[in-house]
């Protein structure tokens, strides 16, 4: 094959090469890698010397190291592109595919419009090489290729598909034979699917989209269909609903904080609690809690969601007085300089979110995914961006201005008016907070039900320990600079943000009311969950 | 009837989204990971740029289920053995690479520092078996 692909090619270049025939240049057959971005000058429109520094870096960082890694040579660079030959299209093809790979987790962070995203063409060619230069029809194709892909795809030749297609495990969507601007023969064209998986993806794409309306039809005929037929034995549909609900209503739900009934002390009375939280639980989930969100989610159109907001049941939230303290300490350097912060009064969830909480959210499509786990137990696995997404749905269905707290507010409210390293003082004490080794249980695989520990001065559960909480604030190493007026810090690189507390699989220096870490903004990790705060 | 069993499949495939757990994924052939600096022994003075190598894999955004593809962990001066069944901790001792980064400024206390990579899965979880780079040793002036 390869012979046949040198034949073809070697034969059009004697045709049809428009370069000097002296027999002296050195021709070769090589991989040409033709690389571009996609809207280079929207981009410099946009942020021209930014748009230059990254470009810069990342052909430094990222192009270079790559083509040198898959023994290819970076033959000439232009402002937006870039082309590079290979001995071996297998190389050649990999290095497209790592640069695509990556540039995807350096853009992941960037709003949709700065992002810089390549195109890549790869063909098996004849050519001339020079010092800095080549020429040929084969490089011609290449950056042809690159011109008809999709912004962060390879697209490939024959020539070269038929070299690898054996040897790298990659998929590969034969997208025909595509004519191309001033080359007489059409060229046979690729598209690389990185994941073998995605080929799968695209061949099936339709059929999956039938399949996936067909079942969706059905769940929706089929739990619409559960929906009339479960409560018909005492009366019609419509009103079971609200006589279910009646009970609960003026109770817990659209009751201020202060107005609910006094919550029993975990560690006095645990059973009661625990039965209290039980018994209104079925209220919020009728279906059983096991089912599965494919059999939820339809049924929550057609369920008679006449007052959505009378439904919903709001966090607890504990009202905290407004006032000055001292924040940060010098146990870390990430904790300097200790500062004073004033607070204006506010509200804080006296537990993190639970899974019944945020499965509410999920239920009303308005958070991304059905968290799994205890009714009680503290939301885990979300991202800075999924939290944000909950207060959102929370602050419009309540018509409140639910918002996260910001990182003042959390420090302030962890410490309930002290000033040592734990708000019980200075020493770890067991049986306060649910960290590694703090507790005399053994370590357990989930954080525990909400309110296990004892809470602290200002009544709130779990500041410190359980999950770690995230805040508004963008992350800054230490606080040179920060804010004192309490108001979040979101000026500078909010690509990950703020989380607070220490989870159940830290250790004690993690529960420090002053220790703070951060986390990519739009990444979930299991221990990571939050708490809401309201102005009044 | 090709169409029902896979409506069939679909559905039940729907209803047990719990149930598909993403642990233990075998690496990708010849991975390799590894610091394209610093180097094992280098003296550095004051913070800097620590670039990740990974060869024969991908890098994505943690949460993507890409095959043959991760996201990287920078590991600071951890001494116990890597748990392979949890995923890799999250303290100042295991940094998080999960938006797909290559690269991370680093500023550490002067003195030894070990440094090590794990590539995580999508979930977190280290590969099986664990693609770990070499564990090198940098001195901090």
């Amino acid at each position: 094959m390869r012979e046949k692909v040198r034949d073809i090619n070697s034969a059009r270049n004697s045709t049809r090469s428009n370069v000097s025939p002296g027999a002296v240049t050195p021709r070769r057959l090589a991989a040409i890698v033709a690389g571009d971005i996609s809207g280079y000058s929207r981009l410099m429109q946009l942020d021209e010397e930014g748009t230059h520094a990254r470009v810069k870096r990342i052909q430094r960082d990222l192009i270079e190291p790559s083509i040198a890694e898959h023994h290819g040579r970076l033959v000439k660079t232009t402002g937006d592109g870039f082309f590079a030959i290979f001995e071996s299209p297998v190389e050649a093809v990999r290095c497209g595919v790592v640069i695509q790979q990556n540039m995807v987790g350096r853009n992941a962070s960037l709003p949709r419009d700065h992002r810089i995203e390549y195109r890549i063409g790869v063909n098996l060619g004849d050519v001339i090489i020079e010092e800095d230069d080549i020429y040929g029809d084969g490089v011609n194709i290449a950056s042809r290729l690159e011109s008809i892909a999709e912004p962060g795809q390879v697209f490939i030749s024959g020539g070269i598909y038929e070299q690898i297609k054996h040897k790298l495990v990659c998929g590969y969507e034969s997208l025909g034979d595509r004519k191309v601007k001033n080359i007489t023969d059409p060229v046979r064209v690729y598209r690389v699917l990185p994941d073998p998986a995605a080929f799968n993806k695209a061949r099936k794409r339709r059929e999956n989209i039938l399949i996936f309306l067909l079942s969706f039809v059905l769940f929706v005929i089929a739990s619409s269909a559960l929906w009339y037929l479960l409560p018909q034995s005492p009366g019609k549909p419509r009103d079971q609903a609200s006589t279910r609900l009646s009970p609960d209503v003026p109770r817990p739900l659209l009751g201020k904080p202060s107005a609910q009934p006094a919550q029993p002390s975990p560690s006095a009375a645990p059973a009661t609690q625990e039965a209290a939280r039980q018994d209104r639980l079925p209220v919020l989930v009728p279906p059983a809690p096991k089912q599965t969100p494919s059999q939820l989610q339809p049924a929550a159109p057609v369920a008679p969601r006449t007052q959505p907001a009378a439904t919903l049941r709001e966090p607890e939230m504990n009202m905290l007085p407004g006032g000055a303290f001292m924040m940060g300490s010098n146990d870390d350097s990430s904790e300097k300089p200790v500062h004073q912060v004033t607070i204006k009064p506010f509200a804080i969830s006296r537990y993190p979110i639970s899974v019944r909480e945020w499965n509410e959210c999920a239920a009303a499509k308005a958070c991304a995914f059905v968290a799994t786990g205890r009714d009680d137990a503290p939301v885990t696995n979300v991202s800075w961006s999924d939290a944000r997404q909950f207060v959102g749905w929370l602050a419009g269905a309540t018509r409140k201005p639910y918002r996260l707290p910001t990182e003042a507010e959390w420090e302030y409210a962890a410490r309930g008016g002290t000033q040592t390293r734990y708000w019980w003082g200075d020493e770890l004490r067991p049986g306060m907070a649910n960290c590694k080794g703090c507790a005399d249980v053994a370590a357990v695989e989930q954080p525990a039900r909400s309110g296990s520990f004892r809470p602290n001065p200002f009544g709130l559960y779990d500041m410190g320990g359980a999950v770690d909480q995230w805040v508004e604030d963008c992350w800054h190493k230490n606080y040179g600079g920060a804010p004192t007026d309490g108001s979040a810090w979101v000026e500078g690189d909010c690509g990950s943000h703020v989380i607070r507390s220490g989870s159940w699989k830290n250790d004690a220096r993690y529960v420090r009311t002053a220790n703070r870490d951060s986390y990519d903004t739009s990444v979930r990790y299991p221990t990571h969950g939050f708490r809401v705060a309201l102005s009044p | 009837m090709k169409i029902v069993r896979l409506v069939v499949l679909a559905a039940a495939l729907a209803l047990l989204p719990s149930a598909v757990q993403a642990q233990g994924k075998s690496p990708g052939k010849d991975a390799l990971l590894y610091f394209i600096w610093p180097q094992n022994g280098t003296t550095i003075k004051g913070g800097f740029w620590c670039r990740f190598g990974l060869r024969n894999m991908g890098i994505t955004h943690a949460g993507e289920d890409y095959q043959n593809s991760g996201h990287h962990h920078l590991l600071i001066d951890v001494n116990e053995p890597l748990e392979v069944n949890e995923p890799i901790p999250q303290d100042k001792n295991h940094l998080h690479f999960g938006a797909g980064q290559t690269e991370a400024r680093i500023e550490l206390p002067p003195g030894k520092h070990t440094l090590q990579l794990v590539l995580g899965d999508t979930k977190h979880f280290p590969f099986s078996p664990p693609l770990v780079s070499e564990k090198i040793t940098v001195t901090i002036k």
